[in-house]
């Protein structure tokens, strides 16, 4: 698929390009873009190779920050290409080229067996085979007689770099990924609480159609209303009352008797004879305890509890 | 060439969209969770049921009527009209006072009145209730 694009040779004193192939271009670059290393390492995979490479050019290249790594494995050895995105690109579009319209890079390295001719890089240098090494030469240093090559779509190889989104992308692979694993992540998330909710809401709704099944008279929203609003009012009133006989009740103990007790819908009172000072005391204290209203009965220890329901 | 040209974009997008879909369909299970909370809330609904079985207990009339038996009936002056009950209990004992107060705490009733005299060593009580 790829091969089918025209293979565009880029080298430092080539011409500006005015017009592009409207499907796009693939791209060599010659030794003037990028730094190599051939090394035979005990590796298998090339993500293992690609892991080393900057190790491998330690002290060769200047930013090695902005450089990038191809890998390719040869023979015997394992070929390494460190080169810089930035200025590829930015030497692209000095040159015309719409880096989006560039299909895949290729390095001349990668096919170096091919270059059996010389390749003329404009009127001053060529691009030859020296010794199994694409290297750069003025063109004086060949021999006159020797005949000189072009590169065609034939030297494009198996393997090659794109530039990332097509030089105008918001984001880089990385930070695509990155993002989209994060909204997957949530979109995740979201799904299982609307499941949790969703299974929540379907057990609460069976059971609810269970309950108003076996109690019809409640199927009117209406009706239990009236009967919630009837019983709870009742509840309350009735559960106050027996707090309060209840609470009354443990204040019965030696020497603390009952005498006259009393309850309707809206207060209650109550009289307790008390044997002495002392039991009068606790007796007040508990009512205390209690919030009720405590008062000592004229010329005796009785005391009289009394409050409002 | 145009959607390779865009590629991150589009797999950005695409999550974007995917998470926009997810986030609107738990909304949409949340709100249809509150819409049928207002019409049917089940905790109100166990609410109502328990309340009715408590106060609108239609056994209520016979577990009243035992009330009569906890002492012998010449101490009991009993009066009951459809729902409505007053019963006086005299000389009780201390033991027969705590039975029948018992009794009436756990009784599903509406206590209109509930009054307990010393007399002497025994307890008189006057009850009016309805149901």
């Amino acid at each position: 698929m790829e091969n089918t694009k025209e293979l565009v040779l880029i080298y430092r004193d080539m011409n500006s390009i005015s017009s592009m192939p409207a499907n796009g271009v693939n791209i060599m670059l010659t030794p003037q873009f990028y730094t190599i290393k051939r090394e035979a390492l005990p590796v298998k995979y090339a993500y293992q190779a690609r892991r080393i490479a900057p190790s491998l050019f330690d002290g060769l290249l200047e930013d090695v920050q902005n450089h990038k790594y191809f890998v390719v494995k040869e023979e015997n050895s394992w070929l390494f290409i460190a080169y810089d995105v930035e200025k590829i690109k930015i030497f692209l579009e000095q040159k015309g080229i719409d880096i989006s319209q560039v299909s895949k890079v290729y390095f001349s390295e990668q096919v170096v067996d091919l270059f059996s001719k010389p390749v003329l890089l404009g009127e001053k240098e060529a691009l030859v085979n020296l010794n199994g090494t694409m290297t750069v030469l003025p063109q004086v240093a060949l021999n006159t007689d020797e005949e000189s090559m072009q590169i065609s779509r034939k030297f494009t190889p198996k393997k090659g770099i794109a530039f990332e989104g097509g030089g105008k992308s918001f984001f880089t692979t990385n930070e695509a990924y990155t993002l989209a694993s994060v909204f997957v992540l949530f979109a995740v998330i979201y799904f299982v609480e609307a499941s949790r909710y969703g299974g929540e809401n379907e057990a609460q709704m069976q059971e609810t159609q269970v309950l108003l099944e076996n109690h019809p008279s409640l199927q009117s929203s209406y009706a239990r209303q009236s009967i919630f609003d009837k019983y709870r009012i009742i509840d309350e009133k009735e559960r106050k009352k027996r707090d309060v006989i209840k609470a009354l009740s443990h204040m019965i103990f030696k020497g603390s008797t009952l005498t006259y007790f009393l309850i309707d819908d809206k207060k209650f009172q109550a009289q307790f004879a008390c044997k002495d000072k002392s039991v009068a005391k606790k007796l007040q204290e508990l009512a205390k305890k209690e919030k009720f209203n405590i008062s000592k009965v004229p010329s005796s220890n009785d005391m009289k509890i009394e409050g409002n329901l | 060439m145009q959607l390779k040209r865009y590629k991150n974009e589009l797999i950005v997008g695409i999550a974007l969209l995917f998470l926009v879909i997810a986030l609107i369909y738990k909304q949409s299970v949340v709100s249809s969770q509150a819409d049928a909370s207002v019409g049917t809330s089940l905790q109100e609904l166990k609410e109502v049921i328990a309340l009715k079985k408590v106060w609108g207990d239609k056994k209520t009339t016979k577990k009243v009527d035992k009330l009569k038996t906890i002492v012998s009936s010449s101490k009991v002056k009993w009066s009951k009209k459809s729902k409505k009950l007053t019963a006086s209990f005299l000389n009780l004992s201390d033991q027969e006072l705590n039975r029948i107060i018992v009794k009436i705490m756990n009784l599903a009733v509406e206590i209109q009145k509930l009054e307990v005299k010393k007399l002497g060593a025994s307890y008189q009580v006057e009850f009016k209730c309805k149901w």
